[in-house]
């Protein structure tokens, strides 16, 4: 029914993340795990998916010898998103 | 969880929320607030204190090197604080929203603006206050708009007018009107902040 809809995007879960990043410069993984309340092995594969798309980047760092993952979206998933908005108010408001 | 034949509702509600629960953490933005405003209300007042007893000693030379000594002094004690605060706040930070950047940038260049402000002063040889309430008031006015925050707007607009009041008067009490400023721009709408729920 919602063909014209990036499936890359038209995922709960993904679209979470994406609408996330959209508002921030930089999101760690685990304050995305705690909003979605998804499991994180679950986020991980989404991740993966976005990553691979070119939709999200992500960074790989330390913090106090434990390892920190930060997220943040590129241009080509800003662009993905909003076409994906776009696409999704004409479902919302058909003319 | 993760459901892929989502309503466009759905859809909506999902980014909605999203954008809801990524708004600026007010309560940081208030510490930096309230420890510019408790510095900058002590080193104002601690500079009336210091302008009256030695005008009452006529050591009128005596003046600009204490006072320019004071607002030192606890400009580099404000400034020790920060760093010490940016290092904890950055440690725990789990999102850099694009609003904190923002409103970080506004103030960089406010404090380089005060900076230059002060040597522009020192060489003209006139009084810095004028000039250093209405970086303030630009630079806190421009934060609250951005955060959409009224009492910051107003506190940051009252700068403006401290600024204007502050050619009225003579050297001493322009200290007791920039300790007011400072309160009504950075003091209450610092606790506003801090009250204000996220």
């Amino acid at each position: 029914m919602y063909q014209d809809l990036d499936p890359l995007i038209h995922s709960q879960l993904r679209l979470a993340i994406i609408s996330m990043l959209v508002c921030s410069k930089k999101v760690e993984f685990t304050h995305i795990v705690e909003e979605t309340n998804a499991a994180a092995g679950n986020i991980s594969i989404q991740i993966k998916k976005l990553k691979e798309a070119g939709y999200i980047k992500v960074e790989k760092t330390f913090k106090n010898n434990y390892p920190k993952t930060m997220l943040s979206i590129t241009d080509k998933g800003v662009k993905a998103f909003e076409l994906y908005v776009n696409e999704l108010k004409k479902y919302i408001t058909p003319k | 969880m993760d459901k892929n034949n989502l309503t466009p509702e759905e859809s909506f509600n999902i980014i909605n929320k999203a954008i809801a629960n990524f708004k600026m953490n007010y309560k940081e933005g208030a510490k930096t607030f309230l420890l510019f405003g408790w510095i900058l209300t002590l080193a104002s007042f601690s500079n009336f204190i210091i302008l009256k007893i030695l005008h009452s000693k006529e050591a009128y030379e005596l003046m600009g090197f204490y006072s320019l000594g004071n607002w030192v002094v606890f400009g580099i004690i404000a400034f020790i604080f920060l760093f010490f605060m940016e290092r904890k706040t950055n440690k725990d930070k789990k999102v850099y929203s694009h609003l904190d950047g923002y409103v970080k940038n506004i103030w960089i260049v406010a404090a380089a603006s005060f900076f230059i402000a002060v040597l522009i002063c020192i060489k003209l040889e006139i009084a810095p206050p004028p000039i250093m309430l209405l970086i303030a008031g630009i630079a806190t006015t421009t934060s609250g708009l951005l955060i959409k925050f009224r009492p910051l707007i107003i506190g940051g607009m009252s700068f403006f007018i401290f600024s204007i009041a502050t050619t009225f008067v003579s050297n001493e009490n322009i200290a007791l009107i920039v300790g007011v400023a400072t309160i009504c721009g950075y003091l209450i709408p610092g606790y506003f902040l801090k009250s204000a729920k996220e």
